[in-house]
């Protein structure tokens, strides 16, 4: 017959390393790592690719000349004289360009208008102008900053990376600045810090991460981050030592994150950014007087959404802001240069080009073209060209043996008699052609210009064609970079023998961690139903089928992007209409006649039935509570809920309902706990110490949090430490010591007889693995009271509510529901709780203020965790109760398996309470892989469906450990007690 | 929803009244119109649609529908001898709000809003449920969630037997079922007013309802057919 236990476990390994190596190469494959050339752009830049004659030194040239001589040099080579010596870089995060240029050629809302007056005036009068340039999804600030400073876009994991700030390693202007020997200085956020380490002469850097939380709903802490930043302004502007400024101001993406776009703090952030603006700009116009050229540049790393999330790629996100004050220009009124939309890699180039530093290697920004007015046309097109050729290099680079055609490398004139042509063909024919009619254009302009025939079309025809070739290349450039699809339709031509750049390496990676995926999957369902074949064997009824009909109907929704990001609806809805399902099968299943009577008076209160009716009704509502408690999603984030009613009540509601919630979760885990049986020593003990893990997370609850200066001082942070090493003590102690020292406290109080040489171990397996079970219960949720924001405390305590009202329901024999339904049911739970506790599918929701609790040094891998700890909380709580779960139902093997051996009833306890999640997780991760391949050219490939990815892959990895973790106890209890048992045996027949 | 499938097996009484084909199909004409009157009514006379203004809608479809419920179900009473006309009539009616309730609490219970401005779209929406399903099960006795109680009571069968039954339950099942698949269109962000709390689920208990008529017909006609082959 069946299956053995090592068999099982062996098998159900091979599948998991199968799986998990399937999804390392799909992701390996599928995310594309940044094809960055390495290396800094050098003297070389200055000449046309193919005949550089600094080609080979270039690094030991660049490396070698002191600052000041290469500064010259690059001066010398490039024909441009640096048109500023000195630049101020003010980023204001996440501040929407539409609240400064307005949206379609629409000035901006009249109070807008009127916070910003100076910079108003400054475009009114043409001292500035004004872009929306357009930000690359994820607009998360790290990826944006990297992106502003090199004007290369990144791949989609650079945001899993956002957290894991990085020295920027790739070419940069920031380098090639610092390379030129100029100065920096940087106040603001420390993400710059961390991005360019070494680089700046003096810093004052302040963190996003305690004040940006949402813990602070404190009107002060968006104000004190600016107020950090400006505070050394006016020392530094009257200082003369430096050249490039940074100023990162966080307080507008706070006030965003706090109220959205319509906060009242808004308009005096806005106000207060102004007044900076000002004070620099008459600061510059000063220091212009004593031969200083200084520009002040204003940009936004990303806009907003309408309630202040960031990280999507609507255009209420990508609508950041670039801004150039002091540009010597009078051209421009305000109505023409409002609507100008450029790229944010944009930036990048022009600055470059406007300081007179090459431009970075891996850009794939244009310059902007009105910031450069001033210069005569010669000149101008000396820039186009200077950026035509970096462009070009990238290309060859990303096109291996792509040469458009030689020219002459000392700038003589080709003959006139080559004429510009149409250009089309396959992308690298035209990407050449077009450097071709730009070049040729640009040559012929030259020599009519030594000819003396100057011509304005023939100039304007030459920037005409510059800039198609460039916005072709940028444009290609960064599709092959942000979009899998180009590389991956590609690589299918590849196969057929058309396209000799493709890759071949994503397609066979791709396919074989699918077919991994799958194999993996139909492994695993495999064993599944050859282990419930054997453990519960039945009749298909109502509930099972809606149970797989779940997973069906989930697997489908997947493939529509509006579901995805709404998918806690679907979980809810399904979650409800099974616990109505179970409501009826439950009443149905009532003797007659009970209903009336439990209606009436609830007089037969020994009944089992009635509590098991209640403890639905207790399910229901609080899964509604659940529902309500977080709006979530992305549509409709903004409809009013539970968790914004109370935050609008204050923080001191908050608290006390978080403390409150606290007191509940320690008295229901105790009672679950007395209720089991209090008079035995060894429950004394773990409830002593449970009750003291409890109190010390009550007391950094009450002492600590809601405050954010006291949240981050050194004291909270030691107590978190004790807190997690105590509660880590704790559960680890208890399932190491329990199965040595609990006691047959049952044997005594239960009549029934046991006959069996397997009751004697699986009495007391039950009773250590629910005290076991409910340990690791009520340890995970006290560390998440500590971890989570405040406002999700009561979603724990609700959570824990659920577990034990449906153990409850389980546990009645009067149910005969299947075991993989019930299993599958927890699974379900977790997962709705997960979005209970308000996560959703896009990263914006993943908290990052509580990965910090408890650490007092930036640590990349303990922050993973403990973000990974706060975002999985409750899959990981609804697996760990699988513990208890498993006690609850190992009564059922009492009777039923009488002279079993060990490895049959572990597989018969364990079998089914690890395999359903393995199997419903590996369904939803192979199907998702599908649809994530099928979506590859969808729109919102890498708004929605990639994160959505990530999150699946997360939640596999929990998956994987909770699951872990069960078998791991559970086997640990088994084995323990089966030896004590041997002992006690051996140690009876010595002494007989 | 709840879908009630009598599981429960029991004797069929001997009383069962047998309805005809015919009988049948002018039964489910006049439910059926009970349906459409109303709406016409309301988008001609009264300009109202669904979209435009749901609770007053819903509040014609339910007056009419309950009335028109009542009167053609009471008129098929299981033992006429121990149920009056008038009796039935009183128990449909008292059924309503029961039944409202309970679709309602389910309803919140699956994620329909609950809010001071949803208060009376909602109230509306139960009653127009309860008259679609406990109505018509009522007449013959039989409460919607507590089958076991009704059972009780009336000590009539629960299981789906006779014509009679296929064309009382299918239809209520139906409009559950159909309630149910219609609430799906919601969290989309298609951003269209019949998206709306209880527009959708509305519609989706209407189509539910009318296909599961027809369907209750077949049943009816088909066991017709069983039982003259069996004679």
């Amino acid at each position: 017959m069946g299956l053995t236990c090592h068999k099982l476990t062996l098998l159900t390994l091979g599948a998991l390393t199968i799986q998990i190596l399937g999804l390392s190469l799909f992701v390996l494959g599928f995310f594309p790592v940044k094809p960055a050339l390495s290396g800094v752009s050098g003297p070389e830049s200055f000449q046309a690719p193919g005949c550089d004659s600094f080609e080979n030194s270039s690094d030991s040239v660049s490396q070698d000349l002191p600052p000041h001589r290469l500064k010259s040099l690059y001066q010398e080579l490039s024909g441009i004289p640096p048109l500023f010596d000195r630049l101020i870089l003010m980023v204001i995060d996440g501040l929407p360009a539409e609240f400064v240029l307005g949206k379609d050629g629409q000035p901006p809302r009249k109070d807008l208008m009127e916070a910003m007056p100076y910079t108003q005036s400054l475009l009114s009068k043409g001292n500035a102008i004004g872009y929306h340039a357009k930000a690359a999804p994820p607009t998360v600030t790290m990826p944006r900053l990297k992106a502003m400073v090199s004007g290369a876009i990144g791949g989609f994991l650079d945001v899993a990376f956002n957290f894991n700030t990085q020295a920027l390693l790739d070419d940069n202007l920031l380098g090639q600045l610092f390379r030129i020997g100029w100065k920096m200085v940087m106040l603001g956020d420390e993400t710059w810090l961390k991005l360019f380490p070494g680089l700046f002469m003096r810093h004052d850097g302040v963190s996003s991460f305690y004040v940006g939380s949402p813990l602070a709903f404190d009107v002060k802490d968006t104000v004190q981050v600016d107020q950090n930043v400006s505070r050394h302004l006016d020392e530094e502007l009257s200082r003369d030592d430096w050249n490039l400024l940074i100023l990162h101001y966080l307080g507008l993406d706070h006030v965003g994150h706090i109220g959205g776009r319509n906060s009242f703090l808004m308009i005096p952030k806005l106000m207060e950014m102004d007044e900076v603006v000002k004070t620099i700009h008459l600061n510059a116009l000063q220091s212009q007087e004593n031969g200083r050229q200084t520009l002040l540049v204003v940009v936004s790393d990303h806009g907003m959404t309408e309630n202040g999330n960031h990280g999507g790629s609507s255009y209420e996100e990508t609508d950041s802001l670039a801004l150039f004050i002091g540009l010597k220009n009078g051209m421009s009124n305000y109505a023409s240069t409002a609507h100008y939309s450029v790229n944010q890699v944009d930036i990048a180039p022009t600055l470059a080009l406007l300081l007179g530093v090459p431009v970075p290697k891996n850009n794939v920004g244009v310059v902007i073209s009105k910031t450069f007015g001033s210069l005569k046309d010669e000149k101008w097109l000396r820039v186009l060209e200077l950026n035509a050729w970096q462009l070009l290099r990238l290309v060859q680079a990303q096109l291996p043996g792509l040469s458009c055609g030689s020219f002459p490398c000392d700038g003589s004139t080709i003959d006139l008699g080559s004429r510009s042509e149409e250009c089309n063909g396959s992308p690298e024919k035209v990407l050449c052609c077009l450097y071709r009619n730009a070049a040729l254009l640009h040559s012929a302009w030259k020599s009519i210009k030594v000819s003396r025939s100057t011509s304005g079309n023939d100039y304007s025809n030459t920037v005409a064609a510059y800039y198609q070739f460039m916005e072709t290349a940028s444009e290609w450039l960064s599709r092959r970079v942000t979009d899998v699809c180009i590389s991956f339709s590609t690589s299918i031509d590849f196969t057929i023998g058309n396209d000799y750049f493709a890759l071949q390496k994503p397609v066979g990676l791709l396919a074989f961690g699918v077919v991994a995926m799958v194999l993996s999957c139909l492994v695993l369902l495999g064993l599944l139903n050859c282990i419930s074949g054997e453990v519960c064997p039945g009749r298909w009824c109502l509930d099972d089928a809606f149970i797989l009909g779940t997973v069906m109907i989930l697997v489908m929704s997947m493939g529509s992007s509006s579901m995805v990001e709404e998918e806690q609806y679907i979980w809810h809805f399904f979650l409800s209409t099974s616990y109505l399902l179970l409501l009826r099968r439950t009443v149905q299943s009532l003797p007659a006649g009970s209903v009336l009577s439990s209606f009436k008076l609830f007089k037969r209160q020994k009944e089992r039935s009635d509590f098991r009716v209640l403890s639905i009704f207790l399910l229901l509502i609080a899964g509604r509570i659940l529902r309500g408690w977080h709006q979530g999603g992305v549509n409709w984030t903004h409809l009013p809920d539970i968790s914004k009613w109370l935050e609008q009540a204050g923080n001191d509601t908050v608290r006390s309902i978080q403390v409150a919630s606290g007191i509940l979760v320690i008295c229901l885990g105790l009672f679950a706990l007395v209720l089991f049986g209090s008079r035995r020593n060894i429950i004394q003990m773990v409830g002593f110490c449970l009750l003291n893990c409890g109190l010390l997370v009550l007391w950094h609850i009450v002492e600590y949090q809601g405050n954010a200066i006291a949240s981050s001082s050194s004291g909270a942070t030691l107590l978190a430490q004790r807190i997690y090493v105590i509660l880590g003590i704790t559960s680890g102690g208890i399932v190491l010591a329990l199965p040595w020292f609990i006691t047959d406290g049952m044997k005594s109080s239960n009549s029934r007889r046991v006959d069996s040489q397997n009751n004697f171990v699986l009495l007391p397996f039950r009773d250590s693995s629910y005290v076991i079970g409910l340990a690791y219960v009520l340890c995970w949720c006290l560390l998440q009271l500590l971890l989570q924001q405040p406002i999700n405390s009561v979603p724990i305590f609700l959570l824990l509510i659920q577990i034990l009202a449906i153990l409850l329901l389980f546990s009645s024999c009067g149910l005969q529901f299947k075991e993989w339904v019930e299993v599958a049911l927890l699974y379900y739970m977790g997962m709705a709780g997960h979005f209970a506790l308000g996560n959703s599918n896009t990263l914006a929701t993943v908290d990052v203020a509580g990965a910090f609790i408890g650490l007092s040094s930036h640590s990349t891998l303990l922050s993973g965790i403990l973000m990974f700890i706060i975002t999985y909380a409750s899959p990981m709580l609804f697996l760990l109760s699988m513990v208890m779960y498993v006690s609850v139902k190992s009564t059922a093997y009492l009777a039923a398996e009488k002279n079993a051996d060990s490895g049959h009833l572990l597989k018969v306890m364990l079998g089914l309470p690890c395999l359903v999640p393995l199997g419903l997780n590996s369904i939803l991760l192979t199907a998702y892989t599908i649809v994530l391949l099928l979506m590859r050219n969808h729109l919102f490939v890498w708004s929605v469906f990639s994160p959505k990815y990530l999150y699946v892959c997360a939640a596999s990895v929990c998956t994987y450990i909770g699951v872990l973790a069960v078998a791991a106890t559970e086997v640990y209890a088994y084995f323990i007690l089966v030896l004590r048992r041997k002992i006690s045996v051996s140690v009876s027949n010595g002494v007989g | 929803m709840k879908e009630e499938k009598k599981q429960k097996k029991k004797e069929p009484k001997t009383t069962t009244p047998s309805v005809s084909p015919p009988q049948a199909f002018l039964v489910h004409l006049v439910c059926g119109l009970g349906l459409a009157a109303p709406l016409w009514v309301a988008h001609n006379l009264f300009s109202l649609t669904l979209v435009s203004d749901p609770s007053s809608t819903l509040r014609l479809i339910w007056v009419v529908k309950t009335v028109v419920m009542i009167l053609v179900y009471s008129s098929f009473r299981q033992n006429p001898e121990q149920c009056s006309y008038s009796r039935a009539v009183g128990r449909g009616i008292l059924a309503l709000p029961v039944g409202a309730l309970v679709s309602a609490l389910g309803a919140m219970a699956l994620g329909a809003p609950v809010g001071s401005q949803y208060l009376a779209k909602t109230i509306n929406w139960s009653l127009f449920m309860s008259s679609l399903t406990v109505i018509c099960a009522r007449g013959f006795c039989i409460w919607l969630i507590m089958d076991r109680l009704a059972t009780d009571i009336c000590t009539y069968q629960v299981r789906p037997n006779g014509a009679l039954e296929y064309m009382i339950c299918i239809p209520a099942h139906g409009a559950i079922i159909g309630g149910w698949l219609g609430a799906w269109p919601m969290p989309l962000d298609w951003e269209r007013p019949w998206q709306e709390w209880p527009i959708c689920v509305t519609y989706g208990a209407i189509m539910g309802y009318l296909v599961s008529t027809i369907a209750s017909f077949g049943f009816v006609v088909a066991h017709r057919r069983h039982r003259l082959k069996g004679d």
